[in-house]
């Protein structure tokens, strides 16, 4: 499905465009989706309940928590709580998409921010570094493209949820095939390898000593921050590393750009 | 207790806030300034590290923190999905054969 996100056929209508970039994710939301609505429904969240979380959270990672901490009872301040440390990241998101979303009005910003998540950022951070006349209007209605999948899926979920009973830590899974995709797309030279290999032991040694998802926020911190201290080193002492050297990939995805900006 | 819904809409109005601040804060902050380089440079490893920390999390974390290694359906799809992301490079195929890997997996070991 890749191929959809790659062509640029500049004459197809605006609608279908948004479409073929977005289509990926809106792919892989019908099964996520799904899932969530089900589990939703088994924490016992209603189909309105649902419509709502699916629109204003719009954050798989964060509607899973939600479900798996109300089927134990937690209290309501202690959900907040836990959420707030996993919404943390989209702080990280944010700054990293700025640079493109450059003197922007107040309210498309704020429309922006609310419908932004790791899987619609994921595709528009790629086009963005890829595709030079991208503009941040067409990133807002790749969003929206997302949403209006993940929203149905969850309604379908939930409904689904409330016919027939299903088990549940399978689908949870649905969740981390996603990242797994995310990750490996994002593996374009030796060094971050190494940088991914590292957060991994970090995120586990952190959330192991916070004994909460504030281990996550750490762990990314310390190794962005350490792979881009490693990347400013190699660059400065061996400019002509084998580190830094993007890798063959099999199915012949378009470089990113910004390093020639 | 269970819930009611009063208590779900407050839930899903509290979410909205944590969420929705994060997100914009930055957004907004760098909107109409300048940007530094080094900082740029940095945010270019958010996304490997934060992803790799959330699968960490899923598959090697167990819900009271602690470190483990008895999720062996999770741990042989989790590769089974790599390698189908690196060949097809498709996200909705890595998903779909991840579900079905990790359905099979559970019900036979």
């Amino acid at each position: 499905m890749g191929k959809f996100a790659e062509r640029s056929d500049a004459g197809a209508p605006y609608w279908k465009r948004i479409l073929d970039a977005s289509l990926p994710v809106d792919l892989s939301y019908i099964p996520i989706g799904l899932a969530c609505g089900i589990l939703l429904n088994a924490s016992g969240f209603n189909v309105w309940t649902t419509l709502m979380v699916s629109v204003m959270v719009f954050s798989g990672g964060a509607q899973f928590l939600i479900a798996s901490l109300l089927a134990t009872n937690a209290p309501m301040l202690s959900v907040l709580l836990m959420m707030f440390f996993l919404e943390l990241r989209y702080a990280l998101l944010g700054s990293s998409l700025s640079k493109y979303l450059h003197d922007q009005s107040l309210g498309f910003t704020m429309i922006f921010a609310a419908s932004m998540n790791d899987e619609n950022y994921a595709l528009n951070y790629l086009k963005f570094s890829t595709d030079k006349k991208f503009t941040p209007k067409e990133a807002l209605h790749v969003e929206h493209t997302t949403l209006i999948f993940w929203t149905i899926s969850n309604l379908i979920g939930s409904l689904i949820g409330s016919a027939i009973n299903i088990d549940l830590t399978i689908v949870h899974f649905a969740l981390t095939a996603l990242f797994l995709y995310m990750i490996v797309m994002q593996l374009k030279n030796g060094l971050i390898i190494v940088i991914c290999i590292l957060s991994g032991f970090l995120a586990a040694f952190f959330m192991v000593l916070t004994k909460s998802t504030l281990g996550l926020v750490i762990s990314t911190l310390v190794a962005s921050f350490i792979g881009f201290m490693i990347e400013a080193a190699i660059r400065k002492h061996h400019p002509k590393s084998g580190w830094l050297k993007s890798m063959k990939n099999p199915a012949g995805t378009p470089e990113e750009d910004v390093d020639n900006e | 207790m269970e819930w009611t819904t009063t208590q779900h809409v407050w839930l899903v109005l509290g979410c909205f806030c944590v969420a929705f601040a994060p997100r914009l804060i930055p957004l907004l902050f760098f909107r109409t300034r300048k940007i530094p380089d080094w900082f740029n440079e940095w945010m270019r490893y958010v996304p490997i590290s934060l992803f790799t920390a959330l699968v960490v999390k899923d598959i090697f974390i167990t819900p009271t923190y602690s470190v483990t290694i008895h999720q062996i359906p999770d741990m042989i799809a989790a590769i089974i999905v790599i390698g189908v992301a690196y060949w097809t490079r498709s996200m909705a195929i890595s998903v779909i054969l991840g579900l079905l890997a990790v359905f099979l997996l559970a019900m036979f070991l």
